[in-house]
């Protein structure tokens, strides 16, 4: 970092004394490498480094945003807040009235723990590490792998945040992620299964992802798929759904919904409304149906202890036992519904405006185990892995599609199905669960949203669920 | 520093530290105007300085992009992980040159976006008047791009882009949404097409609501829609997508009937209209104009040279440094009108918007769908009710075998579900999977 907070501090008052009721400078550096190997050799190596000021100012009741790379120099960051204000002026002649909430600012200095330094391991060892991955890759006996593409992502991520009104943070935030896309054929048929790895860290994460074991276990899934399952069963029956599953339905059902400039319509032409838009609290789901959203978990995807607005950071109770509870918040939306930020705003990179955001989002678990969820269920199905989902503008539809499933017989696991469609709306869903697994567990994914669209990392996570008497197919 | 002297900088850093280069420029500015029914939201401003490096070593290979503020020591060190990497199944040497600077700017547009003043496209949409009704977006955007690869390119152009979209509500479950793109200030694109979403949210008002029953129903699609199933088809005839396995086309080879023979789709890097307009791509070759469609054949799979020596094709003039990317898309138009795209669906469902498209198997081509805004149930050619948020939920190959018929009007669509600018039509299918959920 070559700019101090004063510089920061400058751009501040420069944007003050051009009329901003508030206004506010992030220096913002993401420098990551990128290896992408396919069938066992390195296809390429990719550095980036993003890097430059973000603004933002209100005048007249207009919010204005401005960035400018490093690579403009301080000239280009100077001249940045000029357009700001012109943009915040343009904005003022058919004004949203923003103002930002008050709130406890922090003043404070953010590293994360990285056990094992990123830059500490060359790139020969990692590149290594994933050519043995994919050397260690078996096929079962009528199954044929096609390709496998695995993506080996790290970044710092460092920032500087001061606003007008007395914020002063300061993060420094490494990340460690792996995808990977597994192509097989088999029975006749081909399949793919994609899937991602992430954390807050060092490299010890690589360690802890085990993704050496989640690609054999996925190639297992493939064959299953392929070779050995049959068609979905339809009907009314009950679901069971693995910690992935219940993980994509808090994010998605639970998380997003409740993201309040969602909820006040400032996302409707893009990322869509909420359902909580008109209803606005009562009964979402049975008493199992509570959803978190936690950005201080350490070594999680979405961490972080301020948010891009100097706010520091808490739990949120999104769901509460069945009962609609708090929205995700930044200053601007909690200035509309008079109440205090809870420190949900997030931005990409410098291009990008902070905008209200997941971090970990999860359903509480609960005291059963899978095997004691799975005891009295007559007839149904198991959903393990899920490769399409998708929902609705207002996240009240929702589809899931199984790539690994299984009958449940009289209380076990019985023979693999395949493709097995659950589709139902976010009431339905929440109110069938009756019981809970202790088994919380966590997945990564990026999250989009925003115009332009900001995909930021965040985890999901969940227990097992059961959910009672769901239509399948 | 000047574009220049970053150039300058960059490559002469290169010179003896790789054996191959290619960089790449980006210099401009970019506004965005983001209102909803409480006013504008956010007026956002960018300044893009972005220097983007190929190098190879050997047949080793590594990409760069870097703002950073002093780029050459950025770009240095980044190419110290470039040795380290390993030989690259898709390394091919960079071609000659033979692209041609091919520029598109409209004036107002190129000093709105640079200085960031951008009040009179808020007079002129006339955005205060939609206060309450409706939510969108406007874009202006003016960029220079330069390239120099270590073959012998020199080149750069300009271009201008003016994009946006705009959805309307009547009461909570009544919205249209439509886009338009251009190189030019074109008031008369954006005002038809946000007169097309205060349509369709005022027409789906009037109707009574019914519930759609899951099933096979022939359906119309919207240009919104439509563009955003021929991005996904698009994406599957890109030899990247097919490389790395997700690519429904992954078993096709050109000459294979994948479509109705009412379907052609185009690459149309020479549409100088439409914003993806350029006469060379990144790695200095000319680009040009390719069916990849053409009344239901796959003609062509999209081509740098990299992914075209693998594939032992020809570069299609499509590159991306590491994979191909498509430029402008056009689907040819067909030869009904609006009024005769409904009469001829007689019985069906019209679909005037879509998003979250998700693939429960790219290789087969399983996906779904979710619509969102106006759903008008048809019947004997007349929009008789409006539901909404019904999926789609069938396969790709069997879709785009379905298609019956295309209107003669192409819409030019981009927004967030149609990521490339799009010239396309209404489009009729006989038949797709509907669902709901419950």
């Amino acid at each position: 970092m070559r700019w101090d907070p004063d510089f920061l501090s400058m751009l501040v008052e420069k944007m003050a004394s051009a009329g901003a009721s508030y206004a506010e400078a992030r220096l913002h550096s993401i420098r990551g490498l990128d290896v992408v190997v396919m069938n066992g050799m390195v296809v390429s190596v990719g550095r980036e480094s993003v890097e430059g000021v973000a603004l933002r100012a209100v005048v007249g009741g207009g919010l204005g945003f401005a960035s400018s790379p490093l690579s403009a120099g301080r000239e280009g960051a100077e001249e940045a807040a000029g357009r700001a204000i012109a943009s915040a002026r343009a904005a003022s002649l058919s004004p949203d009235t923003i103002s930002m909430a008050p709130a406890r600012l922090g003043r404070a200095r953010v590293e994360a723990s990285e056990r094992i330094p990123i830059d500490s391991v060359s790139v020969e060892d990692k590149i290594s590490r994933l050519l043995e991955a994919y050397k260690s890759l078996e096929a079962p006996e009528g199954l044929k792998l096609q390709n496998v593409v695995i993506h080996y992502s790290e970044a710092v991520e460092r920032k500087i945040i001061v606003t007008s009104d007395g914020a002063l943070i300061e993060t420094y935030t490494p990340r460690v992620a792996v995808f990977y896309n597994i192509t097989a054929k088999g029975g006749g048929r081909t399949a793919n299964r994609w899937f991602q790895l992430g954390g807050t860290g060092g490299l010890e994460l690589l360690d802890e992802f085990k993704f050496e074991e989640t690609m054999k276990d996925d190639v297992e899934s493939l064959a299953v798929n392929l070779l050995k399952a049959s068609p979905p069963p339809r009907g009314v029956m009950d679901v069971v759904l693995s910690p992935e599953l219940s993980g994509i339905i808090a994010h998605e059902a639970a998380g997003h919904p409740s993201e309040a400039d969602r909820v006040l319509g400032r996302e409707a032409a893009q990322a869509g409304m909420s359902f909580r838009s008109w209803m606005k609290e009562g009964e979402i789901g049975s008493e199992y149906a509570t959803v978190i959203d936690d950005p201080t978990i350490p070594g999680s995807y979405g961490f972080y202890l301020y948010d891009d607005e100097g706010v520091p950071a808490r739990a949120r109770k999104l769901y509460d036992k069945g009962r609609l509870a708090e929205l995700l918040h930044n200053r601007e939306t909690a200035a509309v519904y008079g109440v205090e930020s809870n420190a949900a705003a997030r931005a990409r990179d410098y291009k990008s405006e902070p905008i209200v955001r997941m971090a970990n989002t999860y359903i509480a678990p609960g005291d059963y185990s899978f095997e004691e969820l799975l005891e009295d269920v007559k007839e149904g199905v198991y959903i393990k892995k899920y490769m399409e989902w998708n929902i609705d503008d207002v996240r009240w539809g929702q589809r899931y599609v199984g790539l690994e499933a299984y009958i449940i017989k009289n209380g076990r696991l019985a023979e693999p199905v395949r493709d097995v469609a659950i589709e139902l709306t976010t009431k339905t869903l929440f109110s069938s669960i009756d019981a809970a697994a202790k088994d919380l567990k966590f997945y990564a994914g990026t999250c989009g949203k925003g115009e332009p669209a900001q995909g930021i990392p965040v985890w999901m996570g969940g227990p097992h669920i059961r959910l009672r008497r769901v239509k399948v197919g | 520093m000047t574009v220049e002297a970053v150039l300058d900088a960059v490559v002469k850093a290169l010179k003896g530290l790789v054996d191959e280069y290619a960089v790449i420029v980006v210099d401009g500015y970019e506004s965005m105007i983001k209102f909803y029914q409480r006013g504008v939201s956010v007026v956002q401003s960018w300044r893009h300085r972005e220097i983007g490096v190929y190098a190879a070593i050997g047949r080793k290979m590594g990409m760069v992009w870097v703002d950073a503020e002093d780029p050459e020591k950025a770009v240095t060190e980044a190419v110290e992980a470039v040795k380290h990497s390993g030989d690259s199944p898709l390394y091919a040497p960079l071609p000659e040159p033979s692209g041609e600077p091919l520029s598109s700017v409209d004036v107002k547009l190129k000093e709105a976006a640079s200085s960031g003043e951008v009040s009179f496209i808020v007079e002129d949409l006339e955005l205060e008047e939609t206060r309450g009704k409706a939510a969108g977006m406007v874009k202006v955007e003016y960029n220079k791009v330069h390239l120099i690869t270590s073959a012998g390119a020199d080149l750069d152009y300009e271009y201008t882009s003016f994009n946006g979209y705009a959805r309307f509500f009547e009461g909570r479950d009544a919205s249209g949404q439509w886009s338009w793109t251009s190189t030019r200030y074109d008031l008369a694109a954006a005002k038809r097409a946000i007169g097309q979403a205060r349509e369709l949210a005022a027409e789906c008002a009037k109707l009574p609501r019914e519930k759609l029953e899951p099933g096979e129903y022939r359906v119309l699609l919207s240009p919104m829609i439509a563009g955003n199933l021929v991005e996904e088809v698009v994406m599957a005839a890109n030899a990247g997508a097919v490389l790395f396995g997700f690519s429904f086309f992954h078993d096709k080879k050109p000459g294979d009937l994948v479509a109705s023979e009412n379907l052609t789709i185009i690459d149309k890097p020479r549409d100088m209209e439409l914003p993806e307009a350029r006469g060379f791509d990144d790695e200095g070759v000319a680009t040009r104009d390719k069916t990849i469609i053409e009344r239901g054949m796959l003609k062509s799979f999209l081509h740098n040279t990299k992914t075209a020596k693998l594939m032992n094709a020809e570069s299609t003039g499509n590159a991306g440094w590491l994979l191909p990317r498509p430029f402008n898309v056009e689907v040819a138009p067909g030869d009904l009108s609006p009024e005769e795209m409904l009469e001829a669906l007689r019985d069906g469902v019209y679909i005037t918007n879509n998003w979250y498209t998700r693939f429960q198997n790219h290789l087969e081509g399983t996906f779904s769908t979710v619509s969102r805004d106006a759903v008008f149930i048809v019947k004997g050619g007349k929009p008789v009710a409006c539901t909404h948020r019904v999926r789609i939920a069938d396969s790709m190959p069997r879709i785009l075998k379905n298609i019956e018929a295309l209107g003669r009007q192409q819409w030019p669509i981009q927004w967030w579900e149609v990521r490339h600018p799009t010239r396309i039509p209404f489009i009729l299918l006989s038949s797709a999977r509907l669902t709901t959920a419950e």
